[in-house]
């Protein structure tokens, strides 16, 4: 057939489908058509323009990455360190500012080269020792993150940046653009050109195809490849200035999780991981199409942690369609042999019937679960029938209030009971009630709630916050938009919320937790705390005051190590071994993170130490069995659910003008009148539980 | 064993030993029965991981979904025990929660030749966004009495979560080294298309070690959920890459066909030593992280400068 | 009595149109030394690839141990006792030496166990009957190319195969190792193997083969007692190749000296001691048996390999191209042998596959000239005539002949002053075959100096103004056209 082609039809241009969809981009495109299409009927002002430009805004950083990373994996390599260089790149920025009192812009400049060396360190192993990237990169990947990590000894904080560098991840251009959209669009254009206009990116290519093939059309192999690691670092960087202006602080867990998210993008928009294969288009393709999808299920009310499974979904899919289409497309290509590719029906229906039982399990697992908790549920103690009361005699009133309610952490059993509280609020005023917050503590995260709740048009914001820095300025933003802003448990600044919900002063919780400690010591000895991550804000704000009751008021009493325990039991458990090995005289080990405590006194439950003794700031409930059995002597907190159920009170009565500046109490429900000062509420003390008091709670 | 054997996992071995000395010098306490037990029950439900870790990666392939099917596992271990189900049932079921999590890895890798990395980070996002949305963070609580150590109590119980992954390490060391099977995991790493003449399959090997991994995590979450009476819903996240790591550490190529289990031991306990090594000699926590990425470049570059030494030898000898 | 082993009648295949096996019948008695010989690319290796399913005949009839096969396959092949050992030895590289001998003969459920004693012992057993001194400890793949390759005989051995297939097995072997493989190869014949034996050393022959057949053009010529065959009829019967077209060479008025080689060599790619000048508008044909050292000659002076010693001078000056980056930039162009693997990128399209050595020349100030690439890529593919329906079609889909097209145009776009053309012709169809002479003839006209490494030697004869024959890493010596016939140049090309 092909002898008759005659060469007077030689055709030089490409079809339009080829050209500008080398890679099967359209199907993405359908996709993202499709999200937004569904999006825009289900969700809550998903189609303006403003949310379109809130959802670029966050898209830029994992955006820059997944740029860098497509040159890379079009070559056949990974580069799974850009997440761990974003923290370096953040603390090293931020030292050189504050500390090292480097003007601005140079700083800016440094930590670009700090990216470029990070990058050309990679670069440099994968080309000149001939390792796998992967794993190159996974070293570096724990090498970055690390260095962040003890330069700033986890605590650093850098914040204070002067605006007009904030303005650079937080202002507007023309009062709607995001100030890093333009950045993003150079960015995309520069690496469009390099990648898909230009020898060098050809040239990459042909690597990811065939390393010596490439060799021997004259290409430098191996400085290519260095070039691009190299600058995969710098974007890491880049995008490390941007995340740190969009939040206001700089921090060494920056961009932590990021370089699977880019990595999931670029692959989702059709590169092969095995080389020669990708667009930029398609990057960007895939970028949106799970950024939009996250957005547009946090703007219907529906649970973004499908986000996470639809993705997972759409990437084996996606593979699955281009693998087929391949082979049906390349018959006449010898080094696809049948031999090597053949699936059998059977196979296909094991591999159905293996997602489907899959799918079973989860949910009958689910079922089990709900129905368990809720057994536990509905032994909730007298408080319950009070609040039916409740119900009855405070009849909701004014509009149907939208209250979005925001903890730090979906995830984290101390904020699940906190929302018993504000679910049970929420019921008796009628007020709908939108629970949703970051997975893990991720002060960008909040951001991004804090957006699409404003793009959805809610009543009230009430949130707890990570990062004083981070949020404020788009809880301003919502408090511009007349929305009533609150917070809760954690502060924001002073004037980018109406009330805080004060559950207890970061000062109170300390010097209590430092009484409660002096108490079990006596008033001499030793003793160890075990935090959450060593960069978790407050925990630090509480060490501090920790350490300033105890310098102030008990000479006698010796603080001689504090853990981490990442927000992980496991690892809780695991530290309080060292420390009871290495400080043996250390008498009290105190907990500042609700899954720690549990971890510390199993391990001193399980090393027969009776005479150590176990505080801290946790949840009745997880404590309870170590409590009673005398292990956990004390733990301070205060009535969690009590503390949901009155910020979603506040929050309504905001909404309904019921309370105001000025006012010097606030009618909420079963809590009765609870005193209002100045523009704080406040719940009360913090409390200590023990076991002559513990019963009484369930929470 | 001769030396040739295992001159790759020399270099994990040489780590691990000056380690051991630096903290016995510096603190000897290190050293204390106590301490020393407590490592090796902290690291062995790890270990499991680790082993079916080795396995995959001496198939060229990576699995990097371990961490979230780890979280999947522990809770439903949970559930389940709570929901009444016998605790020894457990030990059947949980593993078998696990392989089927496996066999779907291993059934798009092995048959429909999908990338690894790509379709365990689909399941990585996938199992861990499906478990946060259906447990919503909450921990397993009020679990039954019988649970924690399988009601068998603390130091039986210890003993138990030992000795299961070490007699299964020693299974798998022997097996990998002793069995056709074992064999056939060497033969298709090293060459997939060698195998297949040789008359071993390389998609029912594929599918089988994926399938074998998940099965390995199950028992691991289900021996780590038993040392405690609650169990947290944000489990295992990290593991993954800590298992490639140690097996990394351990001498095996990430391009298959070679590595032995003795390595994986080896760089098991030095990634799991580190973080008690380095609180006892008194250095900051927060050099942690960095002095583990330091270890697993060491030993990349320890392995180049193995083989350019044996290249000069071995020239040497040719001429 | 003995029986009959192998039997191929009327073998044929083709790939992609060109005939690789026309007519080839063999047969093969069990304790028989059964020599196969022929020139480079006479459908040897084609043939024995049929024999152990590697490819299917397109038609013919084959019958091993008295099963007739339709259907053949590496495993199948392997179940009735074939081995075969290539040049290039196929071990498992990161396993031992005895697991490698004992992936050959163990047979074993899954849950088998492995005796590594006992493997260990017969892997000893094994490699001491070919008397080789390995340790059955030693990982495969760092032995040399020799050790590998007595693993893969003892590896067969413990195979018990019937019918073993011995290709080159002595090209790299010491005379010492070559005794002992003839050792074992008559103990072998004692037991009743039967073995095909591919060399080149004809010397060899007499001391071990029985019978010899001599495939030509992909046709059995002939089987004789060895015997009744001396070496110089041998020869005759080898190189009778038909001359099946006219070469389009005509005499060019050649220039100056262009490319100069002194004393060059490389020791990473075993080239030692070569001299040659070509001149402008010469075409220097270099002819040599499969490793004596021809491709390894052109790495060396593209860039491939590291020169590390002598000297290259072009146009007088003297040059050193570290990579081949260099060697473009001082005009040499490279068509390498294995067009898949290096010559062109299978899944590019033929429009980048024909820039992708001249990129620079697209590069304006905004980046590659997509216009230009277009214009110069169908100029090209017009010019050669590569026959695709766009330009930008991936190569993958194009035949061999039309990917060899590809590849020299991409040369042909950097304006090379020195071409070297490596197997310029193998494995292509008759009709794109005289169209890339056609072009050579051209080429040589505009005054470039072209270096054409082929098998063929009616190639050779017919295209070259002056023959270098290869053999051991350099160069032997440098015929006249007149003064080459295909006897002499194979006899040189053999060691004599």
């Amino acid at each position: 057939m092909q002898e008759a082609i005659k060469q007077t039809e030689l055709q030089t241009e490409q079809p339009f489908l080829a050209r500008f969809f080398p890679n099967n981009e359209w199907v993405l495109i359908a996709v993202l058509l499709f999200e937004v299409l569904l999006f825009s009927v289900i969700g809550n002002n998903f189609f303006t323009s403003s949310n379109g430009f809130e959802i670029t805004r966050l898209a830029v950083e994992i955006g820059l990455l997944a740029l860098a990373m497509t040159p890379i994996i079009i070559t056949g390599g990974i580069d799974l360190s850009v997440g761990s260089m974003m923290g370096l790149s953040a603390v090293v920025f931020g030292a050189l500012w504050r500390d090292a009192h480097v003007p601005l812009p140079l700083a800016i400049v440094i930590t670009l080269a700090v990216g470029i060396l990070g990058g050309y360190l990679n670069g440099a192993m994968i080309t000149k020792l001939k390792f796998p990237p992967l794993i190159v990169t996974l070293g570096t990947f724990s090498l970055f993150r690390g260095i962040a990590e003890g330069l700033t000894r986890g605590i650093e904080n850098y914040f204070g940046f002067p605006q007009e560098y904030l303005f650079l991840g937080q202002g507007y251009i023309f009062g709607v653009i995001p100030t890093q959209l333009p950045i993003f669009i150079i960015a995309i254009f520069v690496i469009f050109w390099i990648l898909q206009r230009t020898a060098f990116g050809r040239s990459l290519y042909a690597i990811g195809y065939s390393q010596e093939g490439a060799r021997h059309a004259g290409i430098k192999v191996r400085r290519s490849l260095t070039i691009i690691y190299t600058l995969s670092g710098f974007m890491a960087s880049l995008a490390a200035v941007i995340y740190v202006a969009h939040l206001g602080q700089a921090k060494s867990d920056a961009g932590t999780g990021y370089e699977l998210m880019a990595i999931t993008a670029v692959v989702l928009g059709g590169a092969s991981i095995f080389g020669g294969r990708g667009t930029i288009l398609g990057t960007i393709l895939g970028l949106f199409a799970i950024v939009i999808l996250q957005n547009g299920l946090r703007l219907s009310g529906l649970p973004t942690e499908l986000a996470g499974i639809l993705t997972g979904v759409l990437l084996v899919a996606v593979i699955l369609f281009d693998r087929f289409s391949k082979t049906a497309s390349s018959v006449n290509k010898v080094s696809f042999s049948e031999e090597e590719f053949e699936v059998k029906n059977s196979q296909v229906g094991f591999i159905c019937a293996a997602i489907v039982l899959t799918g079973l399990l989860i949910a009958g697992s689910n079922w089990m679960l709900f129905s368990s908790i809720n057994k536990g549920g509905s032994t909730v103690p007298a408080t319950n029938a009070s609040s039916q009361n409740a119900s009855q005699t405070t009849p909701p009133t004014g509009k149907k209030a939208v209250i979005g309610m925001m903890p730090k952490a979906k995830g984290d059993p101390y904020f699940i009971s906190c929302k018993k509280g504000a679910d049970e609020a929420a019921k008796e005023l009628g007020a709908e009630l939108l629970w949703d917050g970051p997975t893990d503590l991720d002060p960008a995260k909040q951001n991004e709630v804090v957006e699409a709740w404003i793009t959805r048009g809610v009543d009230a914001i009430a949130v707890s916050v990570e990062n004083k820095e981070a949020i404020s300025t788009v809880l301003k933003k919502a408090k511009d938009k007349g929305i009533k802003v609150i917070t809760w448990d954690a502060d924001s600044n002073k004037d980018a919320r109406d009330f805080l919900i004060n559950q207890a002063t970061p000062q109170g919780i300390g010097e209590t937790l430092m009484d409660e400690t002096a108490r079990m010591l006596g008033g001499k000895g030793e003793f160890a705390i075990v935090t959450a991550s060593l960069s978790a804000a407050n925990q630090n704000e509480w060490i501090k005051y920790i350490k300033e009751r105890m310098a102030a008021k008990y000479p006698d009493i010796k603080l001689v190590a504090i853990q981490p325990s990442d927000g992980d039991r496991d690892r809780a458990f695991q530290e309080t071994q060292n420390i009871l090995k290495v400080y043996p005289n250390v008498k009290v080990i105190m907990g500042i993170a609700a899954p720690a405590v549990p971890g510390i006194a199993e391990a001193v439950k399980q090393s027969g130490k009776t005479d150590v003794k176990v505080t801290g700031l946790s949840l009745p409930n997880m404590c309870k069995p170590y409590i009673k059995s005398g292990i956990v002597d004390s733990i301070v907190l205060w009535n969690t659910g009590d503390l949901g159920y009155l910020s979603v009170y506040a929050a309504n009565a905001l909404v309904n003008n019921k309370l105001k500046q000025g006012d010097k109490t606030i009618e909420a429900g079963k809590l009765k009148s609870i005193e209002v000062v100045g523009d704080e509420v406040r719940l009360g003390k913090p409390f200590i539980f023990n076991k002559d008091n513990v019963d009484n709670f369930d929470f | 064993m001769n030396f040739n054997q295992y001159k790759r996992e020399i270099s994990a071995a040489i780590a691990f030993l000056v380690l051991l000395i630096v903290v016995g010098i510096a603190s000897p306490s290190f050293f204390g029965a106590g301490n020393l037990g407590d490592l090796v029950i902290n690291n062995a439900p790890f270990l499991l991981i680790a082993i079916g870790m080795t396995l995959v990666i001496l198939l060229g392939e990576i699995d990097i979904s371990v961490g979230s099917q780890f979280a999947v596992a522990s809770v439903l271990a949970g559930v389940l025990a709570k929901s009444g189900v016998p605790v020894p049932l457990l030990f059947v079921i949980i593993p078998l929660i696990g392989v089927a999590m496996g066999a779907i890895n291993g059934a798009l890798i092995g048959w429909f030749k999908l990338p690894s990395i790509i379709v365990t980070l689909a399941m990585l996002v996938a199992w861990r966004d499906g478990l946060r949305w259906v447990t919503e963070g909450a921990w397993v609580q009020n679990l039954p009495s019988n649970f924690q150590w399988f009601g068998l109590g603390q130091s039986t119980g210890q003993i138990v979560i030992v000795a299961i992954p070490l007699i299964i390490f020693l299974i798998f060391a022997w097996s990998l080294r002793n069995l056709n099977i074992g064999r056939a995991i060497y033969a298709v790493g090293s060459d997939s298309e060698a195998a297949r003449l040789a008359g071993i399959e390389p998609k029912t090997i594929t599918f089988g070690v994926f399938a074998l991994m998940g099965g390995l995590v199950g028992l691991a979450a289900l021996l780590n959920a038993v040392r405690f009476n609650e169990i947290p819903s944000n489990a295992g996240i990290g593991l993954e890459l800590k298992a490639v790591a140690a097996v990394v550490v351990g001498g095996a190529a990430i391009t298959g066909g070679r590595g032995t289990l003795i390595g994986t031991i080896i760089g098991v306990a030095l990634l799991g030593t580190i973080g008690t090594a380095l609180t006892f000699l008194g250095i900051n926590p927060f050099w942690e992280k960095a002095i583990q990425g330091v270890i697993i470049l060491a030993a990349l570059v320890s392995d180049i400068l193995l083989r350019k030494y044996e290249e000069k030898l071995s020239t040497d000898a040719n001429r | 009595m003995s029986e009959i082993l192998l039997k191929a009648e009327n073998i044929q295949k083709s790939y992609a149109g060109v005939k690789a096996l026309k007519s080839a019948s063999f047969e093969l008695l069990s304790g028989e030394v059964h020599a196969l010989i022929g020139e480079n690319g006479a459908g040897k290796s084609t043939f024995i690839k049929s024999v152990t399913g590697a490819i299917q005949p397109d038609s013919g009839i084959l019958e091993v141990c008295g099963n007739k096969i339709t259907e053949n396959s590496p495993t199948f092949s392997k179940s009735l006792g074939v081995a075969a050992i290539y040049q290039q030895p196929a071990l498992f590289p990161e396993l031992s030496v005895a697991e490698n001998i004992a992936l050959g003969y163990e047979k074993g459920g899954f849950f088998g166990r492995v005796n590594w004693k006992k493997r260990r012992e017969k892997a000893k057993e094994l490699l001491d009957q070919i008397g080789a001194k390995i340790s059955p400890d030693a990982e495969a793949g760092s032995l040399s190319m020799p050790q590998q390759q007595l693993v893969e005989i003892a590896r067969a051995l413990g195979a018990n195969a019937k019918i073993l297939i011995l290709d080159e097995p002595t090209a790299s072997l010491s005379e010492e190792d070559t005794n002992n493989l003839f050792r074992v190869i008559r103990d072998l014949k004692a037991k009743g193997v039967g073995m095909i034996y591919i060399s080149h050393r004809l010397e060899e022959l007499p001391q071990i083969a029985d019978r010899v057949t001599v495939l030509r053009d992909g046709e059995t010529i002939g089987t004789k007692e060895v015997k009744d065959i001396d070496r110089d009829e041998m020869i005759r019967l080898m190189v009778g190749r038909e001359l099946s077209q006219i070469f389009p060479k005509r005499d060019v008025r050649q220039g100056e000296i262009v490319l100069e080689l002194k004393n060059l060599g490389s020791k990473k790619a075993g080239v030692k001691n070569i001299n040659l000048t070509v001149r402008a508008g010469e075409i220097v044909g270099i002819a040599g048996l499969v490793g004596a050292g021809r491709t390894e000659f052109a790495r060396a002076i593209f860039g491939l390999d590291e020169a590390d010693s002598g000297e290259v001078l072009l146009n007088g000056i003297s040059i050193k191209n570290s990579h081949p980056r260099d060697a473009i930039r001082n005009n040499i162009a490279y068509l390498p042998e294995d067009r898949r693997k290096h010559g062109v990128i299978l899944d590019l399209p033929i429009a980048s596959n024909v820039t992708l050595a001249s990129l620079k020349i697209l590069s304006g100030r905004f980046g590659l000239n997509f216009a230009k690439e277009k214009e110069l890529a169908a100029e090209y593919t017009r010019r050669l005539g590569v026959k695709t329906p766009s330009i930008h079609d991936s190569v993958s889909t194009l035949s061999g002949g039309n990917q060899q097209k590809v590849a020299l145009s991409r040369w042909l776009l950097t304006k090379p002053t020195v071409l070297i053309l490596d197997e310029p012709t193998q494995g292509i169809d008759v009709g794109a075959k005289s169209e890339i002479h056609n072009l050579m003839t051209e080429l040589a006209e505009q005054g470039v100096a072209i270096l054409m490494i082929s098998s063929e030697l009616p190639e050779v004869l017919g295209m070259s103004d002056r023959i270098a024959v290869m053999q051991g890493g350099t160069i032997v010596k440098i015929l006249d056209r007149n003064e080459a016939t295909q006897a002499n140049i194979l006899a040189l090309a053999l060691g004599h």
